[in-house]
């Protein structure tokens, strides 16, 4: 009798400890306005090519395998899946009782028109992510679905993650077409009400979402071009929530009682392109002066206040297939010298070309950048250009392409090490076919991004993808500078904000407003 | 009057023809590709290679400005390249929203304009004539996103009166019509005090006043109808370059109207969308002056139009 009195007196402790917690902290309902920087482009996952519109996709769009916080692969619309012993079939065991958001269950069939579609005669413009690798699609039964690959591929679940392969209604997809763009049909937490251009997208809760009911009613995703202004509505309460906060703006937030700010290191390496087709830069040791003659260190401090990384290499820490590898340290003497050997003992002028406000502080860095390389006899013109004249330039055929140092940044998508060295450095992705505007060339490099792409097991994978990256820093094809991060501010009353190093920000069911 | 307004409407079809093949041949003179653009740095050379020819990008010029040409005359502007949304129904959305905006902005610049320039020229000199001479070069000197986020300071997020930006009810039109305001009521207050002026030295004034009329019928009943003209000119382009869209103000203050639509167009290499607000712009300029020539002669009778 004793002992069930104790208990019971236990159990009432364990009870009161428990109700008020949870009633005080996750808080159901709320309005919350989200001050973005430009508009969405297009509400088609597969179709999308802007932040903007990979954020608002991710909270109403869900994948087969989802990123975590860290980037990690979890499981997302698939509860499990396995990799046969010759890396070429996945088998994918789906969850079950899930729907979108016009009533369609999503199943198998759901699975298959999502690859069919993005392998098919429609060529979204993300197909690039399946095109070379996805074969065929087998239904094996209601829930599980088996994917044949062409040829074995490392990074395919880092591309089943990506915002592109969000799921789509097949329902919705056959009755509204093309339209798909304009109006979103997933199974994620939030569910699309309308989108006015240039001004604002509306998503309310999914009352059917497999996880449970999201704790926010509503979300306004407004269209706040003007940096200023944003900060502004942050701090006069018309906004909950604002991303790409000027560094200026930051030290009058962080006084701010009502604000947090969320400093988040991303995947974005900003580096200066070297055009490896013009002299002086076919010649390795200039470029290996030119990445010794940086200080990166002194850019990082002064420059961006430690809100930025120093990088080695151009693959980013947070990505997979990262390996640590020794970077230039600043050391102008050496610079020098290299010089002299390649033939330049007095330097030579050279043209630097930078964008101005399209990454944090770009042009403020190419002006460091040149002072820099002043000093070890490197006399570079600064110019700036619009930012489409600005990708036209860069992007021009090897004969035609007027560039010699250019500063660009670069972020993989899908969060790996593939998607960096490929189309940046590969002899086949030169510019105008890929992406690689140095017009960097080396058989050895090519060959080790093609054995890491298909090897079968993890340490075969990890033995090319560090070569690569340390024969990459060795050549040089680029001065390799920093790693960004992202700031956002929201009201502290805002709990639970993803703030991803994808530099989406976004929120779940489990994103909640104190009252 | 009514073939001399037909004939200034028909006149526009030259108009707009020009507007339409220099804005055309401006932005195909400038580098830069949309569909480059809206792939961004890692764009994929097939989703480029698609989009040229879905939008006839790879088509010789000539054929391209053809078929635009050819499908405006059905009334078919095309299609957004960046959000894919019929220009057609963005120019509708944006361009009511700049016609609220213009409507109080010029109701607001107007009528403070046309008090303190009146009040002005009947005070001549006065410390009330002084101090708005000296607001007035104010307002045409500050740069209009710099009092734009001034006002947002301090009625927003100090005072939080007002809303900081976004669209929404006529609250959220307060802050930007006195923004967008400010450098029109200051050039029509320094118009009408200068024009006021000259008419109240006439001789029918001083008959007016020697009739005995109320100072205040000689004043707004006989003086400011016949100085109303160059106002009314002055009031005719304020207005117009308002309904052509306000970009700094909408960028300030967030909010979707034909200026933003047609500057962001440009950035992003819309073609469809640039060359629709261009001539939905260059329309309205030519109606705002039609409309201020018909208002001459509401004003002075001895105006007549055959």
């Amino acid at each position: 009798m004793k002992r069930m009195f104790v208990l019971a007196i236990l159990m009432l402790i364990t009870f009161l400890f428990f109700i008020p917690t949870q009633s005080l902290a996750q808080v159901s309902g709320g309005t919350v306005t989200y001050a973005a920087g430009a508009d969405p482009d297009n509400l088609d996952p597969a179709n999308a090519e802007s932040n903007p519109s990979e954020a608002v996709n991710r909270m109403m769009y869900e994948n087969i395998a989802k990123f975590d916080p860290k980037l990690k692969i979890v499981p997302g619309l698939a509860t499990k899946w396995e990799q046969s012993k010759d890396g070429m079939t996945w088998t994918f065991y789906l969850r079950k009782g899930v729907k979108f958001h016009d009533g369609t269950p999503f199943n198998a069939e759901a699975v298959k028109v999502f690859f069919e579609r993005m392998i098919g005669p429609e060529k979204p413009s993300r197909a690039g992510l399946y095109v070379p690798f996805v074969n065929s699609v087998e239904i094996v039964d209601d829930y599980t679905v088996k994917i044949n690959l062409k040829t074995p591929f490392a990074f395919f679940l880092n591309n089943l993650a990506h915002s592109a392969s969000g799921i789509i209604s097949p329902t919705a997809l056959k009755t509204l077409g093309k339209d798909i763009s304009r109006r979103a049909c997933g199974t994620g937490p939030f569910k699309f009400v309308e989108w006015v251009h240039g001004d604002h997208l509306t998503m309310v809760r999914n009352d059917d979402y497999w996880g449970g009911k999201a704790y926010l009613d509503k979300i306004v995703v407004k269209t706040v071009k003007e940096d200023s202004a944003r900060v502004m509505m942050l701090q006069s309460g018309d906004a909950q929530l604002i991303v790409r906060i000027p560094s200026e703006d930051i030290p009058r937030l962080e006084k701010d009682p009502n604000i947090k700010l969320d400093s988040t290191e991303t995947l974005r390496v900003l580096y200066i392109g070297i055009n490896c087709f013009k002299k002086p830069f076919t010649d390795v040791r200039v470029r290996q002066a030119l990445n010794y003659a940086v200080d990166k260190e002194a850019i990082v401090k002064s420059l961006y206040q430690g809100r930025a990384l120093v990088s080695a290499g151009i693959v980013p820490p947070l990505a997979t297939g990262f390996f640590s590898v020794k970077g230039y340290p600043y050391d102008p003497e050496k610079a020098k010298k290299l010089l002299a050997e390649a033939g330049y003992p007095k330097g030579f002028k050279a043209k630097l070309w930078s964008p101005q406000g399209r990454y944090p502080k770009d042009f403020e860095m190419a002006q460091a950048v040149q002072q820099q390389l002043k000093k070890v006899g490197i006399d570079c013109t600064l110019d700036t250009m619009e930012w489409a004249a600005y990708l036209a330039a860069t992007r021009k055929p090897p004969e035609e392409n007027e560039s010699e140092l250019f500063l660009l940044g670069w972020a993989p998508s899908t969060a790996e090490a593939r998607w960096i060295l490929y189309p940046l450095y590969t002899t086949e992705q030169w510019v105008p076919q890929g992406n690689n505007r140095s017009f960097y060339s080396n058989k050895e490099f090519d060959d080790l991004v093609n054995k890491f792409t298909r090897a079968t097991s993890k340490a075969e994978m990890d033995k090319y993808l560090k070569a690569a990256q340390e024969l990459l820093v060795k050549e040089a094809p680029s001065i390799f500078i920093l790693v960004t991060k992202e700031t956002i501010g929201y009201s502290k009353k805002l709990q639970g904000v993803i703030n991803s190093p994808l530099e989406l920000t976004y929120f779940d069911h489990k994103t909640y407003l104190e009252k | 009057m009514g073939r001399y307004i037909l004939k200034r409407i028909l006149m526009l079809l030259p108009v707009l023809l020009g507007v339409s093949l220099v804005s055309f041949s401006l932005l195909h003179m400038v580098p830069g590709d949309p569909a480059v653009l809206l792939a961004g740095e890692d764009a994929n050379p097939d989703f480029i290679k698609a989009l040229r020819k879905e939008y006839g990008l790879d088509k010789p010029l000539y054929v391209q400005y053809f078929h635009f040409i050819s499908h405006v005359v059905r009334g078919d502007f095309g299609i957004s390249i960046r959000n894919r949304e019929p220009v057609i129904k963005l120019l509708k959305e944006r361009f009511l929203f700049t016609i609220q905006l213009s409507f109080l902005s010029i109701l607001i610049a107007g009528s403070i304009g046309l008090i303190a320039g009146v009040i002005s020229s009947t005070k001549q000199y006065s410390l009330f004539d002084n101090l708005s001479m000296v607001g007035a070069l104010f307002g045409i000197s500050m740069p209009i996103f710099w009092f734009g986020l001034l006002l947002m300071l301090f009625f927003s997020v100090q005072l939080r009166w007002f809303p900081a930006g976004g669209k929404g009810t006529i609250v959220h039109l307060v802050l930007p019509a006195i923004a967008l305001g400010a450098a029109s009521s200051a050039v029509i207050a320094r118009m009408t005090r200068a024009s006021m002026l000259e008419v109240i030295r006439q001789d029918y004034i001083r008959t007016a006043r020697a009739n005995g009329l109320r100072e205040f019928i000689v004043i707004y009943k006989h003086a400011l109808k016949n100085a109303m003209i160059p106002v009314i000119t002055v009031f005719g382009l304020e207005f117009g370059y308002m309904l052509g869209g306000a970009v700094l103000t909408e960028t300030v203050f967030s909010l979707p109207g034909v200026g933003r639509l047609m500057v962001e167009g440009i950035f992003q290499r819309d073609y469809p969308v640039v060359q629709g607000s261009m001539l939905l712009v260059a329309t309205t300029f030519v109606l705002v002056n039609l409309l201020t020539d018909i208002a001459y002669a509401f004003f002075d009778p001895k105006i007549r139009y055959e």
